[in-house]
């Protein structure tokens, strides 16, 4: 009963907000003060499939991409950046996770802009490249953050066991240090999607308008004014990132990080 | 085959030698138990041998040929650590099997290698579940399983039992001995427990402030330790000052024929364990002394007996003696052990720190 209480709390209060975002997709007239829309219809679901249907495609895809490669790479680099801070202590050490910090805590219109001016002289800006590279301001200190946790109760006895038992150093990395963090690199690769999935700002500044991500299709129609093609586009946007989490649910709070020792 | 020498080893550890001029060699088959303190340097000594570590100086040989250019997957000494530290995203049988994988063996030698093992171990039917599904003890022995499976030259076990509660631990003893016996690997074990280390090893080492103190078989350790603290270690507390007189051990507590003893006049410590000691009343039993202190223990009963300026401590089955009560006791002559000449008096060792 109590389990059952809890459950549908928690549902609802993840649900609730996507039952005005569905009325709205699925109206054709919804008037102040009428609770429900007065006039039902397919319209807005008919533009952003028919009319504006290659655009969101392909907005769609550059958002898959731009996300899995930023979420890629922030692994690639959260992953030893956050064993060498949770396992070892060396000089400068707060130093790092102070600079580490500072993305998140300076506004992403700054590092933006900032970093603008750098990216055009580099050649990168309104490239794929450069788009990533912004978003991974952004993502990779997370996943740094993420991994450091991680590794903060990573037992190396496991690694020296695999090494007497005849595994290699190479082997270590990929048949136990991998497996055994894998929960934890989940977390950080959907967190960083996640980031990278919702990034409009820093998109719009170093895109320069050639990297059409998602949201910077949102943008647009929501400026629009048409709230019901806002809304249906707003559901597009959600359902990849939903898809992300579940693909990735079994591994949040997981138990099968916990070894034996 | 599997021939352990470790020779001059020294091990330093934070910048701190914590093992000076170890010196050890186990034969093929023997089952040998490294027992000392806990912040001893035991662990060290076993990961240096599997090559987790690499020594200050000194040589560690298997079968004759120094291992010391040899990262640890190459060595063929396996190491089982204190804890089980089975890998969570296997099953039973695949952590049994890493070894066999990482050394790329056929699948059928595999699975048989896994299902024999499985058996000799008492784990047959277990193989299917998933690590944190079975017991401390079927945890431990699958890390033993997992690393006899790959038939090592030599084994290194830190402190097997010392995870398993007093029940757990005498049947996981036993199995040790048992799989030890079989399958006769040369195995290099670290206790801290003196009786672990008494009842399973051929031999023993005891490691006192990071040197080898005294090796030899449990007899001799126990009944014929080499110096006082080596006495102490195993219980002994009963030290009694005398000197060497016509073949014979004069003390407070009288002389007692020492034939063996090649020493003449200087000062010599004895000693005699407190279950050696007789209670008796009549004259059969010449030490008078008196009544400190009694505790019951089981088994027997602890006495503080002062016998005039020595006091003693007598283990006796005798029950009903009371503080502040007369008492005669026997020390038979046969089980005094007078430490050889060297170690009284005992010099302080300069620059031997504790390295805990």
């Amino acid at each position: 009963m109590k389990r059952l209480l809890f459950g549908s709390a928690v549902a609802g209060a993840v649900l609730l907000p996507f039952v005005p975002l569905g009325l709205w997709a699925f109206s054709l007239r919804w008037y102040y003060p009428d609770l429900l829309p007065e006039q039902w219809g397919l319209r807005a679901w008919a533009y952003v499939f028919g009319t504006a249907g290659t655009q969101l495609t392909e907005a769609l895809v550059q958002s898959v991409m731009v996300a899995a490669v930023t979420a890629i790479l922030s692994v690639a680099g959260g992953v030893p950046a956050g064993r060498a801070l949770g396992l070892y202590h060396f000089r400068g050490k707060d130093l790092l996770s102070m600079v580490l910090m500072l993305p998140i805590l300076v506004p992403p219109l700054c590092v933006a802009m900032g970093l603008h001016l750098w990216l055009l002289r580099m050649g990168l800006a309104a490239t794929f490249g450069g788009v990533v590279l912004i978003h991974l301001t952004a993502c990779l200190p997370y996943a740094v953050f993420v991994m450091w946790g991680v590794f903060s109760n990573y037992n190396l006895e496991f690694e020296d066991q695999a090494r007497s038992l005849g595994a290699s150093s190479i082997k270590v990395v990929f048949q136990v240090m991998i497996p055994l963090t894998f929960p934890g690199i989940v977390v950080a690769a959907l967190f960083s999607f996640l980031l990278s999935w919702s990034q409009y700002l820093s998109t719009l500044i170093i895109g320069g308008g050639k990297i059409i991500t998602l949201p910077i299709l949102l943008f647009a129609l929501m400026g629009s004014g048409d709230r019901p093609v806002a809304a249906a586009v707003s559901i597009v946007f959600v359902i990849p990132a939903l898809a992300a989490l579940a693909v990735s649910a079994r591994y949040l709070g997981s138990r099968r990080m916990l070894g034996v020792w | 085959m599997g021939i352990l020498t470790l020779s001059k080893l020294a091990i330093a550890y934070g910048g701190e030698t914590v093992i000076h001029g170890f010196n050890l060699e186990v034969a093929e088959g023997e089952l040998v138990s490294l027992l000392g303190p806990s912040g001893a340097g035991k662990t060290t000594i076993l990961k240096t041998v599997a090559g987790l570590l690499a020594p200050a100086c000194g040589d560690i040989r298997i079968d004759g040929r120094s291992v010391l250019g040899l990262p640890p997957e190459k060595r063929n000494a396996v190491m089982v650590f204190q804890k089980p530290l089975l890998f969570p995203f296997m099953n039973v049988a695949q952590n049994i099997g890493f070894g066999l994988r990482m050394q790329g063996a056929a699948r059928t030698e595999t699975r048989n290698r896994i299902r024999d093992i499985l058996e000799l171990t008492r784990l047959t039917g277990l193989e299917g579940r998933k690590v944190h599904e079975i017991s401390g003890g079927q945890q431990q022995r699958v890390a033993l399983a997992r690393a006899l499976v790959l038939k090592p030259a030599i084994l290194l076990l830190d402190e097997p039992l010392s995870n398993l509660d007093a029940n757990l631990r005498q049947q996981m003893r036993e199995l040790i001995q048992d799989i030890q016996a079989e399958t006769r690997v040369t195995t290099l074990l670290v206790t801290h427990d003196q009786s672990e280390a008494l009842t399973i090893s051929h031999r023993i080492g005891l490691l006192l402030g990071g040197r080898l103190r005294q090796v030899g078989t449990p007899q001799d350790l126990f009944h014929r330790p080499i110096d006082r603290e080596v006495a102490e270690f195993f219980g002994g507390c009963n030290f009694i000052t005398g000197r060497i007189r016509g073949g014979a051990f004069g003390c407070e507590l009288g002389s007692f024929p020492a034939p063996d003893v090649k020493a003449n006049g200087q000062p010599l410590t004895a000693t005699i364990r407190p279950e050696d000691i007789l209670v008796g009343i009549d004259s059969d039993y010449p030490i008078p002394g008196r009544v400190r202190k009694a505790s019951f223990e089981g088994a027997a009963i602890r006495l503080w007996v002062d016998c005039g300026d020595v006091p003693l401590v007598v283990l006796t089955p005798h029950s009903g003696l009371t503080p502040g009560q007369p008492v005669r006791l026997r020390l038979p002559a046969e089980k005094i052990r007078i430490f050889p000449p060297s170690s009284l008096p005992n010099p302080p060792r300069k620059g031997e720190g504790d390295p805990d």
